[in-house]
């Protein structure tokens, strides 16, 4: 689903990622952990194709990323959802349109998106809150919101970068606990992490990452 | 469909900055109101002058003793001219008939002369499209050669002030019209690109969760649109009002002013011209839209 051959990505003649080569196969779930400034968000950031990698090959469910044509890239995020760090929530919006803008952008009508958000809301136990905005909501459910705009959209990829950086344990729990449950849906999850709580037990795979370097696979 | 929905987003957009976005249509409408202003002037010039060649005629002098038979030879090889219409002989005595008309009480100036002065002529129409500095010295020169006549006069200072006069104000209307139309584009494109620049977090994250070029540019092309239509509205009105304002109060005072002529077609022109330079503007000002 996703491969990594040879990757490297600088800012500035920094190397944030040094000739990574790695691959997730289509339904897992996987982890990426290291410290901060590691390079997992460049990792997360050239799958949704916010950054170009400089040198390599990076392919996702069979699109190679080095021949993509500009004008295809918003056709290839539709299958990826991204849980972003800083959340990208539109604050003069309420909570339902924050999630149904990802509808909107596939052209469905409003019929079809009243009914799928407020299932979606739902499943990340939102639904009393569609009439609110974002600034009136704790940090865990606006990470929810988040979560919920990223796979109102159906998409094979999950990308989660630090979901529960600023979330109490239980609440940590919860969401963790939500991406379990859409991997069950044959999701591709990729999740960035420093969190040590979030992979241990899985049974999943975690992958190292250092310097640019991913240093180590394990299973946690 | 996304349509829709970017009409929604761009009517809130242009309520939410409603001061300035009335600020653009109103400097809009009044650019559309000068182009307006400029293209009634330059539109009279040119109906006047295109009403010239049928008042316009070429005077053939002739020499002094001709024959009958002499004079129905130089107007039959007039004739052959195909630039000639019309050939008209004015006798000596018919010339000074006319110009009694013309003196009418102060014919006396005539009295003491004696023996008539003037000289037989011929007046020559020429066909519309020969109406014009190039054919109309080209056709004298032709003339001047036939035996007979003396003298051949078309008023040369006057047909090329009044070709300069048309030729500088279609230039200098185009020029004018070209600046305004810049203007207003440049309105346009301020406008949408201060929304675009209010909206930049807004569109990264649209772009990121999988907008087209499209879908981003919808909403500004259309918000380009309604202050284009707005702008031209309000110059519709505008214009209207100076319509109305000339033709039924002004030429009441002034009667020679009834000889304007108003360009209706103009009234729907207005808008659907504010609506390309709307259209222009917003879509210069999105530029190209880059997703990586």
């Amino acid at each position: 689903m996703i491969h990594f051959s040879n990757v490297t990505k600088f800012y500035e003649k920094q190397a944030a990622l040094k000739s990574v080569t790695f691959s997730i196969e289509k339904g897992e779930m996987v982890f990426i952990t290291g410290p901060s400034g590691a390079g997992k968000s460049t990792l997360l950031k050239i799958i949704y194709l916010s950054e170009k990698p400089d040198e390599g090959n990076v392919t996702i469910a069979e699109w190679d990323l080095s021949k993509l044509k500009e004008s295809s890239i918003p056709f290839l995020r539709r299958n990826i959802g991204v849980v972003f760090q800083d959340f990208r929530l539109l604050d003069n919006r309420n909570i339902f349109d924050n999630v149904a803008i990802a509808l909107r952008i596939r052209g469905l009508l409003d019929r079809e998106i009243q009914d799928w958000v407020m299932e979606i809301l739902k499943i990340v136990n939102l639904r009393h809150k569609a009439d609110s905005f974002p600034r009136t909501l704790s940090g865990g459910e606006q990470q929810r919101v988040v979560i919920a705009r990223a796979i109102v959209g159906e998409p094979t990829i999950l990308l989660a970068d630090e979901p529960t950086g600023n979330l109490d344990p239980d609440t940590a729990a919860g969401i963790t606990r939500l991406f379990k449950e859409i991997n069950a849906r044959g999701t591709t999850v990729v999740i960035a992490t420093h969190n040590r709580e979030l992979y241990k037990n899985s049974g999943r795979r975690v992958f190292r990452i250092d310097n640019g370097n991913i240093v180590g696979e394990e299973i946690g | 469909m996304y349509l829709l929905y970017s009409f929604r987003l761009a009517i809130q957009s242009l309520w939410r900055e409603k001061w300035i976005n009335l600020l653009s249509v109103l400097t809009i409408a009044a650019g559309l109101f000068m182009s307006t202003l400029t293209f009634f002037v330059v539109y009279n010039i040119d109906l006047a002058t295109k009403k010239l060649p049928a008042s316009f005629s070429v005077m053939l002098y002739l020499n002094d003793g001709l024959s009958e038979q002499e004079i129905g030879n130089i107007i039959a090889q007039l004739k052959k001219n195909n630039a000639v219409e019309q050939a008209r002989y004015i006798t000596k005595d018919k010339a000074l008939q006319e110009l009694k008309g013309v003196l009418k009480n102060a014919d006396y100036i005539l009295e003491g002369l004696g023996e008539n002065p003037l000289s037989a002529s011929i007046e020559i129409k020429l066909q519309t499209e020969s109406v014009n500095i190039a054919s109309v010295k080209k056709i004298a020169e032709e003339i001047k050669k036939i035996k007979g006549i003396a003298e051949v006069e078309y008023g040369e200072k006057f047909l090329n002030s009044l070709h300069s006069i048309k030729g500088a104000a279609k230039a200098g209307s185009l020029s004018l019209i070209s600046i305004i139309s810049a203007g207003v584009i440049f309105v346009c494109y301020s406008t949408i690109k201060i929304a675009f620049y209010r909206r930049k977090e807004e569109i990264e994250t649209f772009k990121l969760l999988g907008a087209t070029r499209g879908f981003i540019r919808a909403p500004f092309v259309i918000e380009g649109s309604v202050l284009g239509i707005f702008g031209g509205l309000a110059s519709t009105a505008a214009a209207f009002a100076f319509y109305y304002v000339l033709f039924y109060k002004v030429t009441a005072a002034i009667p020679i002013l009834k000889i304007l002529v108003f360009p209706f077609e103009i009234f729907p022109a207005l808008p659907v011209a504010g609506l390309l330079l709307g259209i222009g503007g917003a879509v210069i000002a999105l530029g190209r839209i880059r997703f990586s």
